[in-house]
């Protein structure tokens, strides 16, 4: 390439000239989508001009002639389709507002739109003003409706499905486990009923005493001519209720997503979001609100997964066939979570079809997947068990070189679940996870890694305000590294795994009040490492000492619907970390050299570390569309993971808090504003954080991780601080669907011994991150999706200059992460086509293209001597991916 | 333990070494900095100390002496002054350290006075080394890349630190090979110097007929510490995620280190394989 201006130059327009060119496809596509479904959705249904002639005709009949008439579609109960009520129009030209208006007028029924649908419903109130509050109504007492929400199709239960009363202020959604419970006045409401995927149901009750009701909803998903009415939960991100910082994403959303080599991802898509960032190519990690990898708690059915990268970052330990709903809390997580300060990734697996018997499953390039799952009995119980497996390997096999055809290098997993439901009142579940990379040479030297998760829970129902979960976990994360080098064998593994119980219940006191409540423990035991030797190399095979910890947590947090407007959640986690002996534990002074010791006995409690931490967050909607919301949240942490190597690795130290590693602290405050635009087809988001560290940690300079010495002589604590802002604007329903994401934030550390004891950047620190997302379905066989990442590059250190020891160059250093990567950007494409569907059986090919650009994004710098003249020092920037095409075939029967 | 870290990166480095193209940057440029290089052993000629400046990332590899500096060496009470014998290469070739010893270097330059102390361990003596192959590094042509391996018995009951220099026909290694006793106190122990052959140097390549010499030093913990924070932080191999300067036993401000070591060495000539 000829260069016109300085390099520096090139470098920052090249991004921009990118930019410029991807902004140019974005606004191609949207123009596509919007002219060539402009019938389907760019008016209001009761916006549309009609013609028609009725004289008298029953309610029902006449409705019927409208949707005829005009294409919209009515939606009511059995109570308006039995009326007797009959109706005269002569319309010449009018919209159908101004016809219903007249042809209602003198009858006790109002109308409303429901997304493309009119909803007709009965309305005693009328004629006074539309909409009025079913509260108002002379209310003689509350009572509770309260059930279970699950999928017809599948009678998997329905996390975070809305239940709302029609044109009323009150409404709720499930729980993790489908229970929803509901407070309202006596007397007749419509609940209307939905969640992402699924229609929308309406349903006329007659609260007279404390009801019961479970509601199944049907599928929606794969009709695309009718995608355009699909109800859309209004205001999928509830306006009401006072939790901020949070993301849900269905597995539907994930899947149409493209990605590297066709392996649908949850933690890859997470990071599409604003203010969740990559932690680059090659990493399995993410930042959350600028803090750093270890600060995510990842959580596979209540169960916490110490690792969630497999083939060293390139894929996530969850396999999405056996995912049902993931829920991002950037930082202001409800008081039932706590132990990492920047989020939690509350991952739930799907429980399994307990309607019929399915299999399902893909072959993709570098791995196939199987998905089973089926009634044990129908309607009562069900199993699901989800496996992939990577066969990359089995072409290096193929290899001439002894030394490439004798490694290994794959993964697999397993996610199984079963659940039973025992009665009206109890379920009982169980799942488990259990993963594995190999990564070997020679077969002899390699390293192997893997979770294991177990989770037993217990649901029950106490009365219909009053819901419990009881579970039991266990989490288990190690390595093992095999080295045979001339005479030598060496064996070092490595080892963290939690025994954990876990008490959570709900209990709506009232119509006002719902309160959640519970305690945690969990007894970490963390084995840091174990080396045995055999050979002449000297090293004495040994073990470093175990470590344990009892991580004790009580909740209680209510939530206030002071008024229709305004809601308020308030609650405290205390934590009461208990570092355990037995053990050996270490004064260290400013060089890190060890001044004394003291020794513990087995279960002799060596530290307590009390934290109470307060979660407080507060909603006020504005009008039916927008509200502003606030938070403030003290997030405790104490399990750290050391790492100095750029990418991450599977051998990261997980360490407790001891009596030098102080637990780290997060305050977070923030603000946010939510708006719903176009008839709750877009929505918008805003929401603004400040956040201040304690007790972070970091190397000191030199340091050393592979060490027999305490792992508090290597390190140095301080504090830090974040802040930003995060921009959301999202479209929901139409053929085109995807987000506009982009976050503005800036992330610093301040640690004493390091960069001269003053602020310096945070690896993580991104000025500017875009994402955006684009899924279009083209129509019934073709969906085809984009998205576009752009990112200020890491706080990097660089020389600021070199010298020589010993004949040999090195480089000068003078701030800490003062220097940037170059930015980053990336565009994937993705297209599935359907092949066949029928009732029995359904199959796709998915295409995708990674970096699409072929942008050589920086992967790391490094610095070195010029290999042809050695006379002179270059910067060498190493670059993982360039167009990476896959093809993925999947199937259903 | 260096042998387990030096796998480690292999396996990455295997994993990744994709796509590597030489870029412009645009880097800060700090004022030059003062480098000592002071040493000091049992040998005659050992006592030397060096003074260079650092230079801008951009400008050419060779580096220039520092003139016009006062050197000397205190040790029991007595100063030794060193004289300047060439472009910033200043000796005293009457001064020879012993075991036990402190010495304390001060350089003054420039109206500023640095200072360090060494001090010199007991020997330990390197009983024999050896040629063997690599399990997985080949050489350009590739055959299998051949490294040395030193043995040497550990002394129980102190702290040992050693650095080894490998020579092939008199061409000096540049890979810092430094290690110490945590894993093998008191053991008899064979120690592979594991190097990447980054630029493919034949003149770097262990091979049938050359000289392999090894020197074994025995250094003290600063100095290792020295060593094994340079070759961690400040090789620019872009593995640290938060590359720094090495942790000098210069107070004042200068790169660099000053040690007072023992030394033993062998040499042997390349057998067939």
């Amino acid at each position: 390439m000829k260069k016109n201006g300085p390099p520096w130059f090139s470098n920052l327009i090249y991004p921009l000239m990118k930019l410029h060119q991807l902004l140019r496809i974005f606004f191609c596509i949207v123009l596509m989508a919007t002219v060539g479904s402009k019938h389907a959705f760019a008016q209001s249904p009761l916006e549309k001009t009609i013609t028609i002639n009725l004289n008298n005709v029953p309610l029902k009949q006449a409705l019927d002639q409208l949707t005829a008439a005009s294409g919209v579609r009515f939606t009511y109960n059995e109570a308006v389709a039995a009326s007797n009520v009959k109706i005269t129009i002569n319309a010449k030209g009018q919209s159908l507002r101004q016809v219903l208006d007249v042809a209602l007028a003198a009858y006790p029924y109002s109308f409303t739109e429901l997304d493309q649908d009119v909803l007709i419903r009965y309305d005693a109130t009328k004629p006074k003003k539309l909409g009025a509050d079913p509260a108002a109504k002379p209310a003689t007492g509350k009572f509770t409706i309260s059930g279970t929400i699950t999928s017809k199709q599948s009678g998997e239960t329905m996390i975070g499905a809305t239940v709302r009363v029609a044109n009323g202020a009150q409404g709720t959604s499930s729980n993790g486990y489908g229970f929803y419970s509901l407070t309202l006045p006596a007397g007749d409401h419509q609940l209307i009923v939905s969640a992402i995927g699924q229609k929308t149901v309406m349903i006329p009750i007659s609260l007279t005493a404390d009801k019961k009701l479970n509601i199944a909803l049907e599928d929606n998903a794969q009709e695309l001519q009718t995608v355009t009415i699909t109800a859309t939960p209004q205001g999928g991100r509830d306006l009401k209720s006072p939790q901020m910082g949070v993301e849900k994403l269905s597995i539907k959303e994930i899947n149409d997503i493209p990605v590297l080599l066709g392996e649908h991802d949850v933690i890859k898509t997470i990071q599409l979001l604003p203010g969740i960032k990559s932690a680059g190519e090659g990493s399995g990690g993410f930042y959350v609100r600028g803090g750093a990898t270890d600060q995510n708690l990842l959580l596979l059915d209540e169960a916490t997964v110490y690792n969630a990268s497999h083939l060293l970052g390139f894929f996530s330990t969850f396999n999405s066939d056996a995912i049902k709903n993931v829920s991002i809390y950037k930082g202001d997580m409800p008081a039932q979570y706590g132990g990492r300060l920047s989020s939690v990734i509350d991952i739930k697996m799907n429980d399994g079809n307990n309607q019929q018997f399915g299999v399902s499953g893909g072959i993709g390039l570098i791995a196939a997947r199987l998905n089973v799952e089926g009634p044990i009995q129908k309607g009562k119980s069900s199993f699901l068990i989800s496996a992939r497996r990577t066969y990359a390997d089995v072409f290096l096999k193929f290899a001439k070189d002894t030394t490439i055809n004798r490694s290994q290098l794959y993964f697999y997993d397993i996610n199984a679940k079963a659940n039973y439901i025992l009665g009206d009142k109890d379920r009982l579940y169980v799942s488990g996870y259990f993963g594995k990379d190999v990564l070997s040479a020679d077969n002899v030297n390699g390293i192997n890694w893997g979770n294991t998760t177990a989770t037993l829970r217990w649901n029950h129902i106490f009365n219909n305000r009053f819901f419990s979960n009881t579970s039991f976990i266990y989490s288990n994360y190690d390595y093992e590294i095999k080295l045979k080098q001339d005479v030598n064998n060496y064996n070092i593994t490595s080892r963290i795994h939690d025994w954990n119980f876990k008490e959570d219940m709900q209990y709506d006191i009232g119509g006002d009040h719902t309160l959640s409540f519970g305690l945690n423990s969990v007894y970490h035991t963390i084995k840091p490492g174990e080396i045995s030797a055999t050979g002449n190399s000297g090293i004495v095979s040994q073990k470093l000492e175990t470590r344990y910890a009892l991580d004790n947590a009580a909740y209680v947090s209510d939530t206030w619907k002071a008024t229709d407007r305004f809601s308020l959640t308030y609650g405290l986690r205390l934590s009461a970390f208990s570092v355990l002996g037995a053990g050996t534990f270490y004064n260290v002074n400013s060089d890190g050299d060890i001044t004394d010791f003291k020794h513990y006995n087995s279960g002799q409690v060596v530290k307590t570390y009390l934290n109470p931490e307060p979660r407080v967050a507060a909603a006020f909607q504005l009008n039916d569309i927008s509200s502003v919301k606030a938070s403030y949240a003290r997030n405790a942490q104490n399990l750290h993971l050391i790492s100095n190597s750029t990418p991450g690795s599977p051998t990261d130290k997980w360490v407790a808090s001891t009596n030098l590693i102080k637990p780290e602290l997060a305050d977070q405050f923030s603000i946010g504003y939510y708006r719903d635009l176009a008839e709750h087809k877009y929505e918008f988001t805003v929401e603004t954080y400040y956040k201040l560290l304690q007790n972070q940690v970091d190397y000191r300079n030199g340091a050393n991780i592979f060490t027999n010495q305490p792992i508090e002589t290597q390190l140095l604590y301080g504090k830090g601080r974040a802040y930003g802002a995060e921009f959301l604007i999202k479209k929901k329903t139409g053929r085109l669907t995807g987000w506009v994401s982009y976050t503005l934030s800036k992330s610093e550390r301040l640690i004493d011994g390091i960069n001269d004891n003053q602020w310096y950047n945070a690896r993580q620190d991104r000025t500017h991150d875009l994402a955006v997302v684009g899924i279009y379905k083209l129509n019934e066989k073709w969906t085809l999706s984009a998205n576009f990442v752009f990112y200020t590059g890491d706080a990097v250190t660089y020389p600021s200059g070199k010298y020589q020891i010993d004949g040999t160059n090195y480089y000068l250093y003078t701030s800490r992460n003062g220097s940037r990567l170059p930015a980053y950007n990336r565009l994937d494409l993705g297209a599935t086509k359907q092949l066949k569907k029928t009732k029995k059986y359904s199959s796709e090919l998915t295409f995708s293209l990674y970096n699409a650009f072929g942008n050589r994004n920086a992967y790391r710098i490094f610095f070195r001597d010029n290999k042809d003249d050695p006379n002179r020092t270059e910067a060498v920037k190493t670059t993982l991916f360039t167009y990476v095409p896959s093809i993925t075939y999947n199937f259903k029967f | 333990m260096h042998t387990i870290r030096f796998f480690a990166f292999l396996l990455l480095l295997g994993l990744f070494s994709s796509c590597e193209k030489a870029i412009d940057l645009k880097l800060d440029n700090s004022a030059p900095q003062y480098v000592i290089e002071g040493t000091l052993s049992g040998e005659a000629g050992s006592a030397k100390v060096l003074i260079s400046q650092s230079k801008k990332f951009t400008d050419d590899n060779s580096f220039i002496g520092v003139s016009g500096a006062r050197v000397s060496i205190e040790s029991d009470g007595n100063v030794y002054q060193f004289d300047a014998t060439g472009s910033g290469v200043y000796q005293n070739t009457a001064l020879k350290g012993l075991p036990g010893h402190t010495y304390s270097l001060t350089v003054k330059v420039n109206d500023k006075t640095y200072t360090s102390v060494s001090t010199m361990p007991q020997p330990v003596a390197l009983d024999s080394i050896y040629v063997v192959d690599d399990e997985f590094s080949t050489n350009k042509d590739k055959t299998k890349q051949r490294l040395a391996t030193v043995t040497y018995k550990d002394p129980t009951d102190v702290q040992n630190y050693y650095r080894f220099i490998q020579y092939i026909d008199g061409v000096k290694e540049k890979t810092v090979f430094v290690d110490e006793d945590e894993f093998t106190n008191g053991q008899t122990v064979n120690s592979r110097l594991n190097f990447n052959n980054d630029n493919d140097a034949p003149s770097r390549e262990i091979r049938t007929g050359k000289q392999l010499t090894v020197e074994m030093e025995c250094i003290d913990k600063p100095v290792y510490k020295y060593f094994y924070s340079l070759t961690n932080g400040a090789s620019g191999d872009g593995n640290n995620a938060a590359p720094s300067n090495p942790m000098s036993n210069i107070t004042g401000g200068a790169l660099g280190y000053f040690s007072a070591y023992s030394i033993t060495r062998k040499t042997i000539t390349v057998p067939a394989n």
